[in-house]
């Protein structure tokens, strides 16, 4: 059992800078955890304070039910891997990865075995007696993965672990942590500002922006119920459409978002929430997908300017009125004419439009006053 | 045409070079003639320090033995024991308060940091000696000035001070990332463990570079040793020493002992340089990599 509480947990700098407002977070037993959000966000501040790096200003952190706030490092029982690895220069992998056994005065049979079986786990076996820098940085980041693993610690921490790796390498050692994950079994929280490593990572994803936490959720939730602007435009490639200057309209029971001069009737469950919140007309920004976009037919227009041809889809950049809309169309079965200069028709269905306060940039739908206000948010239930 | 650029370039660049070898073989010579000289008169049987040639008639090795053997006016290898211990205490103690003080302001973060090391760049400015008089007239307080206590007195004056000198090893310590030291406070260190265990394995070459600096500011320091021994001939260092043999009474006789001697203390020096060069050259430039 390993579960991480944060309360309320918040790093003042000593110039007056906050870093992390009030982060609450429950971290439950071999859980994986992602922090991601861009940088300067706080989420690195974050993971240094549970890691006791930093000092915590204020709030509580928690590890295993104890308090830990004032507690060394090294008597937390957490493991660390660095962005830059930081692997000891002037000991072999072998050396590096027994490191913390040795402080720990294991019997050196015991470390043996263990440094034995982490390398073989990572398949860095023969390059044991070497030198960090005689590896290439994959390896290397293989052997500060081995050395957190060898001490079996309660919380596995990660730092940006793949940054330094080029693209290539950095999926193959995602897949790599995916598997790792499932044989050591820990509670992980893991920090990124890559949002491909957070969905494909996190049992939970945490969002954050401004040393704020945006949403607390699942891969699928922060993608389809993102409670504000900003983690609607974060997660999701390419960036969510934003089409200012829409209202949402209601017709005795009925809502109806208005974008540009297309009139979409709502879904049910749209409806249901709207109406549970009491919802009034009002000014929103309206939120489509570029995967949720179809072209050939629709209430709406746009002139294609660029056109990006992938493969088994299309790219297209179009310029709508004032709004550049980009849409992802499968080329399968494709008949409209896309090519640069087109004029297309496009639309797409009404469960699919996030609506948004254009006072508040909250969701009207996804927004739960009750978790954001606990600084907890996570999407509404319905 | 473009063959005949290339060809007068290289010519240019060997014009050129042998010029500047030209130079610096001259500035090479000026600069060890002196050597050679104190050298060459080390070996030189005539005495007196008055001669009319620049190579001895005859060669010798008397003085050296002179130095050693003769005893009862100026007891050399006494002054030679007694610089080497001064230097050799003085150059541990000065290692470890400028390792741990470069240490700290490199690693940590304190309200007196920066003021600290602004003073230590200020103090830095004023020779040492400045504070000769008021250095001597606290040891007397302590009653550090009689007898064999001025050995120690004279360590403490050299080591005292060397926490000031950090500059460059704390400029050694910043390029190691601080990332490796935090991973090792993770994997269990305490402070003093990753500084023991981590940094200073990672930075052999400035610690080379530390003792080396300051065994040899004791080992040849002059202005300290000659205040604070005063009369005290038994715990005079080889710097007063060699000071003595030029005096009025002494020249004629010792003069071409006190090259012997100024051969003899820089023997070590050179020793230690020799071995350790390669790593003085490292401890300047820095380099630790993650």
């Amino acid at each position: 059992m390993s579960e991480v509480v944060i309360k309320n947990m918040k790093k003042i700098y000593d110039g007056g800078v906050t870093a992390v407002h009030d982060v609450n977070l429950e971290i439950k037993d071999k859980e994986f955890i992602v922090l991601v959000g861009p940088s300067g966000c706080g989420k690195s501040t974050t993971l240094r304070m549970v890691a006791g790096l930093e000092e915590i200003s204020g709030g509580e952190l928690y590890i295993d039910g104890k308090l830990c706030n004032d507690v060394e490092p090294k008597d937390r029982d957490i493991a660390m891997v660095f962005q830059s690895y930081a692997l000891y220069p002037h000991m072999t992998v072998y050396d590096n990865m027994a490191f913390a056994l040795k402080l720990k005065k294991v019997p050196k049979d015991e470390i043996d075995k263990k440094v034995r079986e982490a390398a073989e786990i990572l398949g860095i076996t023969q390059y044991l007696e070497r030198k960090p820098k005689a590896l290439s940085g994959g390896q290397r980041q293989r052997v500060a993965i081995g050395r957190a693993m060898v001490r079996d610690p309660k919380v596995f921490l990660m730092d940006e672990p793949l940054s330094n790796l080029d693209a290539k390498l950095r999926n193959q050692m995602r897949a790599e942590i995916i598997k790792l994950r499932q044989r050591i079994n820990t509670t992980f929280m893991y920090v990124t500002h890559d949002q491909t490593e957070a969905m494909t990572l996190g049992d939970r994803i945490v969002i954050m922006k401004d040393g704020f936490v945006n949403q607390i959720g699942t891969p699928e939730e922060v993608f389809d119920k993102p409670v504000n602007l900003f983690v609607a435009g974060f997660i999701g490639m390419p960036v969510m459409n934003f089409f200012d200057g829409c209202k949402l309209l209601k017709e005795g029971d009925t809502y109806y978002a208005q974008i540009r001069n297309a009139k979409f009737k709502l879904d049910d469950f749209q409806q249901r929430a709207l109406k549970q919140n009491g919802q009034q007309p009002c000014d929103i920004v309206a939120g489509i997908r570029p995967q949720h976009i179809s072209v050939g037919e629709g209430e709406l227009e746009a002139t294609i300017e660029v056109n990006e041809m992938l493969g088994s889809e299309v790219n297209l950049h179009a310029r709508s009125d004032k709004d550049e809309v980009v849409m992802v169309i499968p080329t399968v079965d494709l008949k409209t004419d896309v090519s640069m200069g087109a004029k297309v028709k496009f639309t797409t269905q009404p469960k699919l439009i996030q609506l948004f306060d254009k006072a508040t940039g909250n969701n009207l739908i996804w927004y739960d006053k009750a978790s954001a206000e606990a600084n907890a948010p996570v999407c509404a239930k319905y | 045409m473009k063959k005949e650029t290339t060809k007068s370039a290289k010519a240019i660049r060997t014009r050129n070079n042998v010029l500047i070898h030209i130079l610096l073989a001259v500035l090479a010579f000026i600069w060890v003639f002196p050597v050679l000289w104190v050298i060459m008169t080390s070996f030189r049987a005539e005495k007196g320090s008055y001669v009319s040639t620049f190579f001895p008639k005859a060669f010798t090795l008397d003085n050296y033995i002179k130095l050693f053997t003769d005893t009862t006016i100026l007891n050399f290898p006494k002054m030679f024991m007694n610089t080497l211990v001064i230097a050799i205490f003085s150059c541990l103690l000065s290692t470890f308060f400028v390792l741990s003080a470069a240490y700290c302001l490199s690693r940590m973060r304190f309200k007196m940091r920066k003021p600290y090391m602004n003073m230590a760049m200020i103090l830095g400015l004023f020779p040492g000696f400045m504070s000769m008089v008021a250095v001597y007239f606290i040891l007397k307080a302590v009653g550090l000035t009689e007898g064999s206590l001025i050995r120690l007195a004279l360590i403490l004056c050299y080591s005292g001070g060397a926490a000031l000198g950090f500059q460059i090893a704390k400029g050694f310590f910043d390029t190691t990332p601080y990332a490796i030291d935090e991973a090792a406070m993770i994997d269990g260190c305490t402070r003093w463990q990753v500084f023991t265990k981590i940094t200073l394995p990672l930075s052999k070459p400035i610690i080379i570079y530390t003792i080396l600096t300051s065994f040899i500011s004791p080992w040849v320091d002059f202005i300290f040793a000659k205040v604070i021994c005063r009369a005290n001939a038994d715990q005079y260092t080889v710097a007063i020493g060699l000071w003595k043999m030029l005096e009025k009474e002494y020249i004629d006789n010792w003069y071409t002992c006190f090259a012997a001697g100024a051969v003899l203390i820089s023997i070590p020096i050179a020793i230690l340089f020799l071995k350790l060069q390669k790593y003085y050259v490292n401890g300047m430039t820095g380099a630790v990599k993650g």
